[in-house]
């Protein structure tokens, strides 16, 4: 609601101005209420003896006094009305920054709630997968891996052992391939001493060369065939070497380290599970704390908007000096018709003002006094007299 | 790595690291295992600094041969980095392990 101060010259009274409060498309302001004993038939006293000396300078005090008060209280009334309509500026300024200020708390409070959803866990093709959930599938997996690894450890060295145990099979082969050759040679030379025999015996000893030969010829398949074996075994041998070396590289891969991996995860995912809840509380005071903020920011609109009422009381005060000043300009023209040799009036008690004036801290109030109460000008505000802003970098007297 | 046999408490204390390199002599224990006069055998590793996986693939080869023979195996004593990588494979789910 926009306000302004009106000024009105009440014209041939004493120079002076009116001001009141006026709304836009208001009526103008009432008449002033005189007092029933202002009324100039009730000052037709019948004659009466000449006042002494002293009275007379007495009652032109009392006038002089009158003037100074019907000024100051026009100052006042002035000073009321434009320090009205500054508030009143003032306040809807703050309404408005403040309703700015709800707008963005209430912002402030959508991001927070958004983050509270955040923190829960993490959108995974549109389910919300939590922090705990995570570190569940986390832990399940690792022991999974641990299990594992001992797994292809414990069946690696069964495989080690198991290849340690035909290698030993393979060198008792080789052993039986020895005998054989033994055997072999023995019966090499079983077939060649009855070759010789056979030979001596002559005709008689037929049937022994037969048998030397056939002995002989069985001794080289026997020997043959040893060999063969034996080239077999060496393959045997060499394979199941190859194996052997393949397994150690296998088994000699020391995953206790990965193993460790699992201790150390151990302690972190607690930890971040322990963390996601505290940020989870944290985001939950702050939403609390922007939902208050939005709360007291309402309030404070609320509580500005009651500004009118203050201003209504304003209206009131300004109104009764009006009035009061109105009163004192009567009862002072009425007494300058009915004396009018107190019309000479004396010279205003400056001692006075000044002591008065004295009183205020505010240079700018108090220039405005000595111009109309002292020198009789009109009460003047610059254009932004009240309503310039700190911030604008202007200075503002404070005290 | 060092075994050091009990036969009267069926006690087989190990000293050192044990890792792949000491299957072979590993390969002893499985045969004294094997045999089957201990009911209840004891692997007394307190004197163990550092077992590999090889080394717990082992372990797990004796309790094996061990519960065919229906004998335990208890682990004593482990500290250090066996008692963590005891903890992390949960090995007093397949052991008993005493402090």
């Amino acid at each position: 609601m926009s306000c302004t101060v009106a000024r009105q010259r009440c014209g041939a009274r004493s120079g002076c101005d009116m001001f009141w409060f006026r709304k836009k498309n208001d009526a103008p302001p009432p008449e002033p209420m005189l007092p029933a004993t202002a009324a100039p038939a009730a000052l037709s006293p019948p004659p009466v003896e000449a006042p002494s000396a002293p009275q007379v300078d007495l009652l032109r005090q009392w006038m002089s006094l009158a003037e100074l008060q019907q000024r100051v209280i026009h100052t006042l009334a002035a000073e009321v009305a434009h320090t009205s309509a500054f508030v009143e500026t003032e306040a809807d300024s703050l309404s408005q920054r403040f309703r700015a200020l709800a707008d963005g708390a209430q912002e402030q409070t959508d991001r927070v709630d958004t983050l509270t959803s955040l923190a829960v866990g993490i959108d995974v093709d549109g389910k919300v997968v939590t922090v705990d959930e995570i570190a569940r599938l986390l832990e399940d997996t690792l022991d999974d891996v641990v299990a594992k690894i001992l797994l292809l450890s414990k069946e690696s060295m069964s495989m080690v052992y198991a290849l340690d145990a035909l290698n030993g099979n393979v060198r008792r082969v080789e052993a039986c391939l020895e005998q054989i050759d033994t055997i072999n040679r023995v019966t090499q030379m079983v077939a060649i001493n009855a070759r010789i025999e056979a030979e001596r015996a002559g005709q008689a000893g037929a049937t022994f060369r037969v048998v030397a030969d056939e002995m002989n010829q069985l001794s080289k398949s026997i020997r043959s065939v040893a060999m063969s074996m034996r080239d077999e075994l060496m393959a045997i041998c060499g394979s199941i070497e190859r194996g052997h070396v393949t397994l150690k590289q296998v088994a000699t891969v020391d995953m206790s380290s990965n193993i460790m991996v699992r201790e150390r995860l151990d302690t972190l995912l607690p930890a971040l599970v322990r963390r996601n809840d505290d940020i989870r509380s944290v985001i939950a005071e702050a939403a609390g704390g922007a939902g208050s903020i939005s709360a007291d920011v309402s309030g404070m609109i609320t509580g500005i908007q009651f500004q009118d009422r203050t201003k209504q009381r304003l209206e009131h005060v300004v109104d009764t000096l009006n009035v009061v000043c109105e009163a004192f300009r009567d009862v002072m023209g009425s007494t300058r018709a009915a004396a009018p040799e107190l019309a000479a009036a004396r010279e205003p008690d400056v001692t006075w003002v000044k002591n008065l004036l004295s009183r205020f801290t505010m240079s700018e109030m108090r220039e405005r006094f000595v111009a109309h109460v002292l020198d009789g000008e009109p009460v003047e505000w610059p254009e932004d007299s009240g309503t310039a802003e700190a911030d604008d970098g202007g200075s503002m007297e404070l005290f | 790595m060092r075994f050091d046999y009990d036969a009267g408490s069926g006690c087989f204390a190990m000293t050192g690291e044990f890792t792949f390199a000491d299957h072979p002599i590993f390969q002893g224990v499985l045969t004294q295992i094997g045999d089957g006069r201990d009911r209840s055998i004891v692997f007394d590793v307190s004197g163990l600094s550092f077992i590999d996986s090889a080394g717990l693939g082992m372990l797990i080869l004796a309790r094996e041969e061990a519960r065919k023979l229906g004998s335990t195996i208890r682990l004593r004593g482990p500290r250090g980095q066996v008692k963590r990588i005891l903890a992390v494979t949960k090995f007093d789910a397949l052991f008993p392990v005493e402090a």
